[in-house]
Formats: C-alpha cells, sequence, structure tokens
C-alpha cells in the first residue's frame, strides 16, 4: 500500500466517528458533521486519484468542493427557519 | 526514499493529523458554536497539506492543477458555509440574527 492509499483510508475511516455522530445530537450538529465528512472525503478522493493513479478521480474531487459547498449552503438556509 | 518523497510523506502525515484533530473536536465539542471551530481546520488545513503533497509530487501538471482548484473551492467557500450554518444556529435559537433586532430597527 502507498503513502497516499494509506492516507485516503485513514480519511476514509473518518467517516465512521462523523457518522456516529450524525446519528446523535441536534440536526444543526448533524450539518456541522456533514460539513466536515464533505471536506475529508473531497481530500479522500484526491488521495485516492494519486493512490490509483486515474486522472479522472480529480475532477470528480473538483465537483464534489463545489456541488458539496452548494448543498450543504441549501441545507443551512432551510434549517434556519424549520425542520 | 528521495527528499520528494519524504516532502510527500511529511505532507500527507501532517494533513490527515490535521483532520484527525479536528474530527475528534467536532465529536467531543459541547455544542453547535465549538462544533464550528473545529471544522475550519479540518475543511481548510487538511485540504492544503493534502494539495501541498500532491504538488509536491506532480509539480503543476493537469493533476496538480485541478488539485489546487478543488482546493481554493474548499478553502474560499469553507467560511461562508461556516458563517451560513452559525447565522442558522443563531436564528433557530434567537429568532433572529443580530444582536437586538429591535434597536437595530430603531436606529
Amino acid at each position: 500500500m502507498t503513502v497516499w492509499l494509506a492516507a485516503a483510508v485513514a480519511m476514509v475511516a473518518m467517516l465512521l466517528p462523523l457518522g456516529l455522530m450524525a446519528m446523535r445530537g441536534s440536526t444543526l450538529d448533524r450539518l456541522v458533521t456533514l460539513e466536515l465528512a464533505s471536506a475529508t472525503q473531497t481530500i479522500a478522493l484526491i488521495l485516492l486519484a494519486e493512490g490509483f493513479d486515474r486522472d479522472v478521480y480529480f475532477e470528480l474531487a473538483v465537483i464534489m468542493a463545489v456541488l458539496s459547498f452548494a448543498g450543504n449552503l441549501v441545507y443551512a438556509r432551510f434549517l434556519e427557519h424549520g425542520l | 526514499m528521495s527528499p520528494r518523497d519524504a516532502l510527500v510523506a511529511v505532507f500527507l502525515g501532517l494533513g490527515v493529523l490535521v483532520t484527525l484533530l479536528s474530527v475528534v473536536g467536532v465529536v467531543v465539542a459541547r455544542n453547535v458554536y465549538q462544533r464550528l471551530h473545529f471544522v475550519t481546520p479540518g475543511a481548510v488545513l487538511g485540504p492544503l497539506l493534502a494539495a501541498a503533497a500532491v504538488v509536491a509530487k506532480e509539480t503543476f501538471n493537469v493533476r496538480g492543477l485541478q488539485t489546487i482548484a478543488a482546493v481554493t473551492a474548499m478553502v474560499l467557500l469553507g467560511p461562508i458555509l461556516t458563517h451560513a450554518t452559525a447565522r442558522a444556529a443563531r436564528v433557530r435559537e434567537k429568532g433572529d440574527w443580530r444582536l437586538s433586532p429591535t434597536k437595530e430597527r430603531d436606529r
């Protein structure tokens, strides 16, 4: 296993505590957890792309960085007044 | 191991460490405002260190530039998201995001 894949595995493993955290706590606590999970998994995509030597995964990381921001922002705006 | 490989390993190790500490902070923090403080290192510093590792290996080829694009988006947009989340938390808690809505209206 290369150093890239080892780092990617560590990043993906961080989904476990974040996932557990997302199952408890208030609605906004869960949103904060989702924000951090989006960031860690975008990094994981970059590391996997480098580890597996695949160019196309880098594009996925760019798309995920932008779309996860938009998704989380929509959640934040909706949660401001309800749910 | 070449100096470049060592540099990559250092950047990756630091990136994983910062992100891990950020995750631990989010899990143990007591409320949403404290949690937001712990998100920032994991959403800004972690990606910057990962991007530094990729650029150290790939230099400024297509992979390096795409990584820079992704991390630039995360670094620029992350604080906006943090602000929106904090604002949502305050509106849910107090009914308005301003310190004192009535005083500001009268001003």
